[in-house]
């Protein structure tokens, strides 16, 4: 009995946290860089409306993944023009951009409203569905779970296993040190914002092509936000994006499944778990780990830039 | 004139005028490639935000609450802190001074609006400096604790309105009783024009912001904690103990955001006493540089651009989120001309 | 001289303009929605209604303004659309009752009508409709497919007319099986599909094998219950379409009569305000139409409790109601007085769920 609970929490969880987990990898990339972008609500929600307009018109799921990454993608350029070209700072020109994303979103998914799409087949009938014990709890993932997984893993091994994955880091740590070594950071920095909106407009389409399989306005509903704090939380590790994305759903699963089971709790101050409990293991971790050195260099040189 | 002063003038006037040239060519190029005519949209803008009275009152209206957060927002950034938590602060402060008011319904206005704007600084404060607190104990950083706890102040709201303080009378819409006269800031006219003394409040302590960080000591010490922490330290300066004030007192502004927004507004303690307020008065403090004097006019424009919106779309069909489109677009222009300045000066 | 020729020949144009009117000229109707008009849902429903008014008064022009939250955005939105001429707003979700009614005020020519409302001035009338008939109905499909009697219900907020719903299907289906069960799970929002499909999942998890729902589109919900092939209960709109299979029976608003009805009096000057309350008689609340898993001796039974409802015959509300915790409420032989109906802030027994 409870395993089943523990099971169905898990899978709610899973299926909750994959685009925060998308979102989160897409950033700490761009974060290890040496740029910050809090434009990936925005990102996110033309991701979401351009693959599930992809996904309605052309009933193929994957290509709407496909066209919600492109449109991340694209959107993120802003913000490579803006902080690279022009020089301006990354905080302001991020949240320019998660304004822009929720407008344009908003203003060309009016027709996308009221309509509903097939999304990926179900994997219930699958042969995983099948197998003994865990059949039930895989049946309820979907394919962006395990693509989330596939994710985790490609970006835990190019950050730590490749040489490229070395030169990005130093990017993020000290552009002096890659100019040293005849690097040019600010290519690499190009990529790292442009492979971070690619990340959020993927997780966006999974967020409307698979998770809800419908388009309302501004349906993030703050998680690109959050998901740019939570790379902080998850020491800007892309293997600990896993298990903190995952802490964000449980929590959210958690309340819900308390509410199911007729706790006489209020639902609102349910709803402050996944935002409270992240909050607590980033206390956590910060009084476990040592101060600030986990933050990559050029990063906390932003921070200090202000004004 | 000489030459110098109109030099000046006219190096200060550049991003402005050169920003706002950027901002109406990109959205003129929005509009005509959406099947609209810019100019007459335009107009209708202008219109909408200032055209006749309604439109003028309806700016002054969300001007207050935008410029209160973006001097919420400014004041941390003056020390380098990155603070997204007006929105939060916003609404906690809200929460605490509707407090006093359900308690104490009766009072006069010199008893109950004093109460209940000392209890929304206090709560304010209170959810300004636990970041602040955080920041400087722990070195936890700022922006995402701040982020979180938006959503937490937003939720402990509809926890009090849906919960304990729901109104029994209003058949289950999740709002306080309505707010005595008492509780409100008294209402200025001037002949078809109406606001209130919140306006010339902010104004005024936006002033005295500017004057107090740019001329003062206190000030001066701001900018030296931001730039050399280590020297400032020599100079008897303590980090910690300015980052709590600092992030205090821009809570306890974002509150007073709340409390105008939900005492004269809204006449009621609900779900969604701001929209979206607190992350807009970041693009104005940002739009401004952070100065204490321009967010003012940045905060008025930004009113005006909010309140044109609901004309947009009833005079010409246009979706109120087109307004959220221009606000990007005239936060990019400004933006991309001040850096490009930025970047001559530094190259000459 | 010839001042006066003029004056008194813009006068008579102007007399002969206005005899040589049409009795129904252009009325200007205000539509106020507090989301998308193409929602599959709440929105939609009273958009239809909209449509409807429109067909059956061709010189009615009318305006919608989409996406306006209940709070003061709403006054500036409805007082745009007054300043353009509208004479009749339609104030269509419940929130707006205070900035309407202060409008009302300052606005006397002009003619209000609130959704939901209970407060009324002179020109400002209500209306709504009891939807929670025709979900007494829904609940006795739901008791006969849940084949383990647990039943889940999504719900936006804890707020009378939602508790309503919830009672009334765990009422119906108790009636056909004593073992029934609503287990209640909150979003939290009106319009958040990303909560909607956890919620339906965790319930899915508990075992329930129908799920209502009442949040402004219940699309996000029904796609998620296809998924987890569990059959739904629809709200608002006949969303039969997106989940045949799974598709019971439902309610949805017809607002188009009560809108036309309203419209035509106020053009004729005979309009008073009052509130215009429909229910599953007046159509003003409908029974959705049946999916295919639904059997021929459900649906006649099902037609059968209608039919009472319609002649006054069954109240949903009749004894013996015990509440969540066990205390009989309503005796057996008397009925729940309406202002208890309308203000209901508690569960019946056999509701699993809390009341916050």
């Amino acid at each position: 009995m409870t395993f089943d609970l523990l099971i169905g929490l898990l899978s709610v969880a899973l299926l909750t946290a994959t685009p925060v987990l998308m979102a989160m990898l897409g950033e700490t990339l761009t974060q290890r860089a040496g740029i910050i972008n809090l434009g990936v609500e925005g990102q996110m929600l033309v991701g979401a409306a351009a693959g599930f307009a992809a996904t309605h018109s052309s009933g193929n799921p994957w290509l709407g993944l496909l066209v919600g990454a492109a449109a991340g993608l694209m959107l993120s350029t802003v913000h490579a023009l803006l902080c690279l070209q022009l020089g301006v700072n990354q905080i302001a020109s991020g949240l320019a951009l998660m304004f822009l994303g929720n407008g344009l979103s908003s203003y060309y998914g009016t027709p996308l409203v009221g309509q509903q799409i097939d999304g990926f087949t179900n994997m219930a009938q699958g042969s995983l569905a099948q197998l003994p014990l865990i059949g039930h709890f895989l049946a309820q993932l979907t394919p962006t779970v395990y693509l989330g997984f596939v994710l985790v893993v490609l970006c835990g091994i190019f950050l730590y296993r490749t040489q490229w994955g070395l030169i990005w880091r130093a990017a993020g740590e000290s552009a002096d040190a890659l100019h040293m070594l005849g690097r040019h950071p600010g290519l690499i920095r190009l990529v790292a914002i442009l492979i971070g909106g690619a990340f959020s407009g993927l997780a966006g389409a999974a967020l409307s092509v698979d998770y809800t399989r419908t388009w309302v306005e501004q349906m993030t509903a703050g998680r690109g936000l959050l998901a740019v704090g939570l790379v902080i939380v998850a020491r800007w590790n892309p293997w600990l994006v896993l298990p903190v994305a995952l802490i964000f759903g449980l929590s959210e699963a958690l309340s819900l499944r308390l509410q199911s089971t007729g706790a006489d709790i209020s639902p609102y101050l349910l709803g402050t778990l996944p935002y409270v409990v992240p909050l607590i293991v980033l206390l956590l971790s910060y009084r476990a780990s040592q101060r600030g050195t986990a933050m990559p260099q050029e990063l906390a040189g932003v921070f200090r830039g202000m004004a | 004139m000489t030459l110098s002063n109109l030099q000046g003038i006219s190096s200060r006037l550049t991003v402005p005028v050169i920003g706002a040239a950027v901002f109406l060519v990109l959205a003129a190029g929005f509009f005509y490639a959406n099947g609209y005519a810019p100019l007459d949209i335009f107009g209708q803008i202008l219109q909408g935000a200032f055209g006749n009275a309604f439109s003028i009152n309806t700016t002054l209206t969300k001007t207050i609450p935008i410029l209160f957060c973006a001097l919420a927002t400014a004041l941390p950034a003056r020390m380098g802190l990155v603070s997204v938590g007006a929105e939060g602060q916003l609404y906690f402060g809200a929460l605490i001074g509707t407090a006093i008011v359900l308690h104490w319904t009766a009072a006069p206005l010199w008893q109950l609006l004093p109460a209940a704007l000392l209890l929304t600084l206090l709560g304010g404060a209170c959810w300004g400096a636990i970041p602040g607190m955080l920041r400087a104990g722990l070195g936890v950083n700022e922006t995402i604790v701040t982020i979180l706890m938006n959503y937490i102040g937003i939720q402990l709201v509809e926890y009090a309105v849906y919960g304990p303080w729901k109104d029994a009378g209003n058949l289950g819409w999740p709002a306080t009783i309505a707010f005595p006269d008492s509780a409100k800031f008294p209402v200025i006219n001037i002949g078809s024009l109406s606001s209130n003394w919140a306006l010339p409040l902010a104004i005024l302590i936006a002033l005295a912001l500017h004057i107090l960080v740019e001329k003062s000591r206190w000030g001066t010490g701001l900018s030296l904690l931001r730039s050399n922490p280590r020297v400032a330290k020599l100079a008897g300066l303590s980090y910690p103990q300015q980052v709590i004030a600092i992030m205090a007192i821009a809570g306890s502004l974002a509150g007073l955001a709340g409390y105008v927004q939900t005492a004269n507004v809204q006449s009621h303690l609900q779900p969604d006493i701001s929209s979206g307020y607190g992350y807009v008065g970041f693009l104005v403090a940002w739009l401004a540089g952070q100065n204490f004097l321009r967010i003012i006019p940045v905060a008025l424009i930004m009113g005006g651009l909010l309140s044109a919106g609901d004309a947009l779309q009833l005079m010409a069909q246009i979706p109120f989120s087109s307004t959220l489109i221009l606000q990007a677009l005239l936060f990019i222009s400004v933006l991309s001309v001040s850096a490009w300045q930025q970047k001559r000066r530094n190259a000459a | 001289m010839k001042h006066r020729i003029l004056s008194v020949a813009a006068a008579l144009g102007l007399a002969s303009t206005i005899m040589l009117q049409p009795a129904y000229a252009d009325i200007g109707v205000g539509y106020v929605y507090v989301g998308a008009k193409t929602d599959g849902g709440y929105n939609q429903a009273q958009d239809a209604g909209r449509l409807e008014m429109q067909k059956a008064i061709p010189g009615a022009k009318t305006n919608a303004l989409e996406n306006i939250p209940e709070n003061a955005q709403v006054s500036q939105a409805m007082q745009r659309m007054i300043s353009t001429g509208d004479k009749v707003i339609f104030a269509t979700s419940y929130g707006y009752l205070p900035y309407a009614l202060d409008l009302a005020k300052q606005n006397p020519k002009v003619v209000f009508m609130h959704c939901g409302g209970a407060k009324l001035a002179p020109n400002l009338g209500t209306y709504f409709a009891d939807m929670f008939e025709a979900m007494y109905l829904s609940g006795i499909a739901a008791g006969k497919a849940a084949t383990n009697g647990k039943i889940g219900f999504v719900a936006a907020h804890p707020i009378p007319q939602i508790l309503q719903d919830i009672n009334a299907i765990e009422l119906g289906a108790q009636s056909v099986n004593p073992k029934a069960t609503v287990t209640v799970v909150y979003t939290g929002s009106w319009n958040d599909p990303s909560k909607d499909v956890a919620a339906v999942n965790t319930l899915a998890d508990q075992g329930v094998q129908v799920i209502g729902v009442h949040v402004d589109s219940p699309i996000a919900v029904i796609g998620a219950a296809q998924k987890r092939g569990i059959k739904v209960i629809g709200y608002h709109f006949d969303d039969m379409k997106f989940d045949p299979q799974g598709w019971l029976t439902g309610g949805y608003w017809d607002w188009g009569p009560i809108m036309t009805q309203v419209v035509k009096e106020v053009e004729a000057g005979t309009w008073k305000s009052q509130p215009v309350f429909g229910n599953l008689k007046s159509g003003a609340a409908k029974l959705a139409p049946f999916g295919p898993s639904v059997d021929a001796a459900t649906r006649t039974q099902i037609m059968d409790k209608k039919k009472a409802i319609e002649d006054g015959k069954l109240n949903v509300w009749s004894g013996p109601i015990y509440s969540q915790d066990g205390k009989l409420l309503v005796p057996a032989g008397s009925t729940l007085p309406r202002p208890q109906v309308d203000s209901m802030d508690f569960f019946v027994k056999g509701v699993i769920g809390s009341l916050k």
